[in-house]
């Protein structure tokens, strides 16, 4: 099957955020702090507006000023502190991209600098203390636990543990943010690369103060989302602008300052104990100190599900988790591919092999006495449903030991591991239909990201419940005024949420047509002639027939459906701070890695790479597979090269591409991908979300594969070669 | 600053740069003075490819390239691409192997492969073309589909 979007993309009409033009469009610039910690002693935006072809200058003083119901806690710009380097404390908007640098040039800003805090280790060598929890640095504090974890360490016959660390990491969608906005009779529209248009006027109309109907956000083609466009960004300052200046406004970020501003995965450290017992693990406590950023205080979202993770798709007996995030001078924390679950899972399923190495046990069959089995209950009281962890694993081994047999040469490596996956977040949504004669239109307020999912996916539900041909259904996409609420393309949720919302409106669709045919049988749809044909057995009508005047003239019958489903609940008996979540419908994953390493230089390549996913159904195995394909070549990066750099003077090192190293096409080795079915998920027709899970184990087999080639176990990210080599050859 | 010039051959057609200033990159007058947004903007720096186009039939990088530079040149870029033998090949191989998914860095592929497949002939190596290729990032496909695609395409030209 040819991709719907394939032709509009390979011809160049597609239009994405950063190809957006209008007439009388100024361009925007930000004003960056010079420094990443400090306070705003002067900031005069006069000269600024004096420069030819500057038509307006924003600061706070603008924002009280235009937006004056503006949401105090989290201003646009700081009124006094600032966070991190680059932040922006002023906007100007010109005639052209070079009078907005000038402009921004001639702002004059005093800045008084402060030490910038980097690391959290800096401010907390070992762990905090219980006294850190009111700390002002302190983003949040969560804490869980059950059963008796002291007794099940006294009566261990082994306890293991280490500290793992994970590096930054950025998105890289290759497509900058970019987009374009205007203030026009009341209505602040801004059209923009986003993955969440509903998100993006929920958060303009919280920031600004603007009721959420005056916002209006229209979606474009989005050249790479991963999470670092799942909330708005750009879009409230360019509407600021915009409204300062009466005029539509570009806002578009340098790649330089994706990397300096962008909102990424952020350095964390974890702490792993685990106790056993008879080879059986019998305890285990998990301590997570994540760097948070310029994150605030109720704004974390990562910390109490991030946490999770570290005890794993396990049985682990009696248990303990605690996490802080901590507030640094660097920007806030966001969201990237499965959230920090990739750098959980590298530390736990490092941990995972190093133990079962030290008990002799074969790595995948240490495992496999432990891991969730549908029925069982996970650590915070969910049940686990379908989940095809086990059945991953097996496969997996059989194909290491052929992959061992056919002749792994000298210093090479295999290694396994483990990532599960929830999509059952409960973020819901609405979906539209249009049922015309010459086919069916979803109606969607949200883009295609890329990952398929909207031009795919919810073509799919579409065709199984109808019957349509694929050809025959197409997505329409309106802006959020108009189009129906959902929550957006993130947390692999797009086909398993809002594709029950199309599943339920085309299933009304096809019993209207049922009851207007007289049929009690279902009915089903085909095309003859580019004409939609209803059929029940031996009765067949041609759509336009059964369709009233109304109907007609309005292009079709209109079918609506809702899906807003539920997380948890989780066991508030276990959860002693913090918010936890009760995420679930759970996806399986396994990565196996073959690894070479160059034993001198510490280079570690990846030579092949196998991966199990559990799908619960595949509605489409092409766009499937090439999530699996993609989220592997993302895992090699974040296991091997993907560093974010911040010096100690709190400047991102290697704000570039050339010095932020993603794989290229040499660098991702043949893979093989097996799709698991017949666990079924809450997704319709069975489906589990695919976007997020096949990153998450990738990592952790990378390192496995490592410490099976050399013996030597690197416990931070990414594998860069001096690590290897300073692993492989202590001083 | 500017003065009177050749002018370029773009997609077949000739375009004045008259007015271009000496220093503007061959991306910024494609896509900001002609609107020819399908070439892509990412890094600006040499460092994605997403803005390859065809000069004189060799990928180039048109955000390290300066118009003034390449004046009389001829410029293919992906909306000229369908009245190519060789790029039809390529586009077709694109979407028979589903070798896009954002689409962002599509353009870019397509140019530099076209331009690979112009110069090397269908007898390229396949170890070649991964390497010439390398220039280009994609972050959605793993590369994989893109690697079918270029073998598929080299095979439909052989």
């Amino acid at each position: 099957m040819i991709r719907p979007d394939a032709r509009e993309k390979l011809s160049g009409e597609a239009v994405y955020g950063t190809d957006l033009a209008v007439e009388r469009m100024l361009y925007g610039a930000f004003v960056p702090s010079p420094v990443p910690n400090g306070v705003v002693r002067r900031l005069d935006l006069g000269p600024a507006r004096r420069v030819p072809g500057v038509v307006a200058a924003v600061g706070p003083d603008e924002l009280d000023r235009l937006c004056p119901k503006h949401d105090l806690e989290r201003p646009l710009f700081p009124k006094v502190a600032v966070s991190y380097y680059g932040q922006p404390l002023a906007a100007v908007a010109a005639e052209s991209p070079a009078a907005a640098r000038a402009a921004v040039r001639a702002v004059v800003l005093e800045v008084d600098a402060a030490p910038p805090l980097v690391d959290v280790e800096e401010l907390y060598p070992a762990w905090p203390e219980a006294s850190a929890r009111g700390d002002a640095r302190t983003v949040a504090h969560v804490l869980a636990r059950d059963g008796d974890l002291v007794e099940a360490f006294a009566r261990a016959d082994l306890v293991h543990e280490e500290t793992y660390r994970t590096s930054g990491v950025h998105q890289v969608a290759i497509e900058p943010h970019a987009c374009v906005a205007e203030v026009a009779d009341g209505r602040w529209s801004v059209t923009t690369t986003t993955q969440t248009p509903f998100g993006v006027r929920e958060d303009v109309s919280d920031l600004l103060g603007i009721p959420p109907e005056k916002v209006v956000v229209t979606g474009t083609w989005v050249g790479g989302g991963f999470g670092g466009k799942g909330s708005s960004f750009l879009e409230p300052y360019a509407l600021l602008l915009a409204a300062a200046a009466g005029r539509p406004v570009r806002l578009a970020l340098s790649y330089r300052e994706e990397f300096q501003l962008g909102r990424t995965t952020l350095p964390m450290v974890v702490r792993l104990e685990t106790a056993v017992r008879d080879g059986a693990i019998t305890g285990r406590r998990v301590r997570l100190l994540l760097d948070s950023g310029a994150s605030l205080p109720g704004r974390d979202f990562a910390t109490g599900y991030a946490i999770a993770f570290l005890l794993g798709p396990y049985r682990v007996g009696a248990f303990e988790m605690e996490g802080y995030a901590i507030r640094t001078n660097k920007p806030p924390f966001g969201p990237h591919r499965a959230p920090l679950a990739p750098q959980c899972a590298f530390a736990l399923e490092s941990h995972t092999d190093s133990l079962a190495r030290r008990l002799g046990i074969d790595p995948v069959e240490f495992r496999l006495r432990h891991v969730w089995r549908e029925g069982d209950t996970t650590p915070l009281g969910l049940r686990v449903g379908p989940f095809g962890l086990a059945e991953a694993l097996e496969r997996a081994r059989a194909l290491r030991d052929r992959w061992r047999a056919d002749g792994s040469g000298s210093g090479r490596g295999l290694g396994v591991a483990c990532g599960f996956w929830s999509t059952g977040t409960g973020a819901g949504g609405e979906a539209r239909l249009r049922l015309g004669p010459e086919g069916l239109a979803i109606v969607e307020g949200e883009r295609e990201i890329g990952s398929g999912s909207v031009v795919g996916g919810l073509v799919d539900v579409a065709v199984r419940v109808t019957g349509l041909p694929p050809t025959a259904v197409r997505v329409v996409y309106e802006n959020t005024a108009t189009a129906p609420y959902d929550t957006g393309v993130f947390g692999s949720r797009t086909v398993g949420a809002l594709g029950q919302a199309v599943a339920k409106a085309a299933a009304s669709l096809v019993r209207t047509l049922a009851d207007r045919l007289g049929s009690r049988a279902p009915v089903s749809l085909e095309v003859k002639g580019g004409r939609v044909v209803v059929v029940s057995g031996r009765l067949r009508r041609s759509l336009e027939a059964l369709l009233t005047p109304e109907e007609r003239r309005a292009g079709g019958l209109v079918a609506t459906g809702k899906h807003y489903g539920r997380s948890g609940p989780i066991d508030e008996r276990r959860v002693v701070d913090g918010t936890f979540y009760g995420y679930q419908d759970f996806t399986a994953t396994v990565a196996l890695a073959e690894v070479a390493v160059d034993k001198e230089t510490g280079q570690v390549s990846a030579t092949r790479v196998a991966e199990f996913l559990d799908v619960g159904v595949a509605l489409n195995p092409a766009l499937v597979t090439a999530q699996v394909e993609g989220g592997v070549a993302m895992g090699l990066g974040t296991a091997l090269t993907e560093e974010m750099l911040w010096r100690d003077d709190g400047r991102l090192g290697n704000p570039g591409l050339l010095d932020y190293r993603v794989p290229t096409i040499t660098e991702v080795p043949p893979l093989t991908v097996e799709l698991l079915e017949g666990h079924k998920g809450a997704g319709p027709f069975g489906a589990k979300g695919v976007g997020e899970p096949p990153i998450i184990p990738v990592p952790a087999a990378v390192a496995n594969a490592l410490a099976d080639a050399t013996g030597a176990r690197v416990t931070e990210l990414p594998l860069s070669p001096e690590r290897v080599a300073r692993a492989l050859k202590p001083l | 600053m500017a003065r009177a010039r050749r002018g370029l051959e773009v997609n077949g057609h000739r375009r004045s740069l008259d007015g271009v200033p000496d220093d503007e990159r061959l991306l910024d007058t494609l896509r900001g003075r002609w609107r020819l947004t399908g070439t892509k903007e990412g890094c600006r720096s040499g460092g994605c490819g997403a803005c390859t186009v065809l000069v004189e039939g060799r990928p180039t990088l048109s955000c390290l390239t300066l118009s003034s530079e390449v004046e009389g040149s001829a410029v293919t870029t992906i909306e000229g691409i369908a009245s190519d033998a060789v790029g039809r090949v390529v586009r077709t191989a694109f979407e028979r192997e589903g070798a896009l998914q954002c689409g962002y860095c599509t353009p870019g592929f397509v140019l530099a492969l076209v331009g690979l497949l112009k110069e090397r002939g269908a007898r390229v190596a396949s170890e070649t073309l991964v390497e010439e290729l390398s220039g280009n990032l994609c972050r959605c496909t793993g590369y994989v589909s893109i690697r079918r695609a270029a073998e598929a395409a080299r095979e439909a030209l052989g």
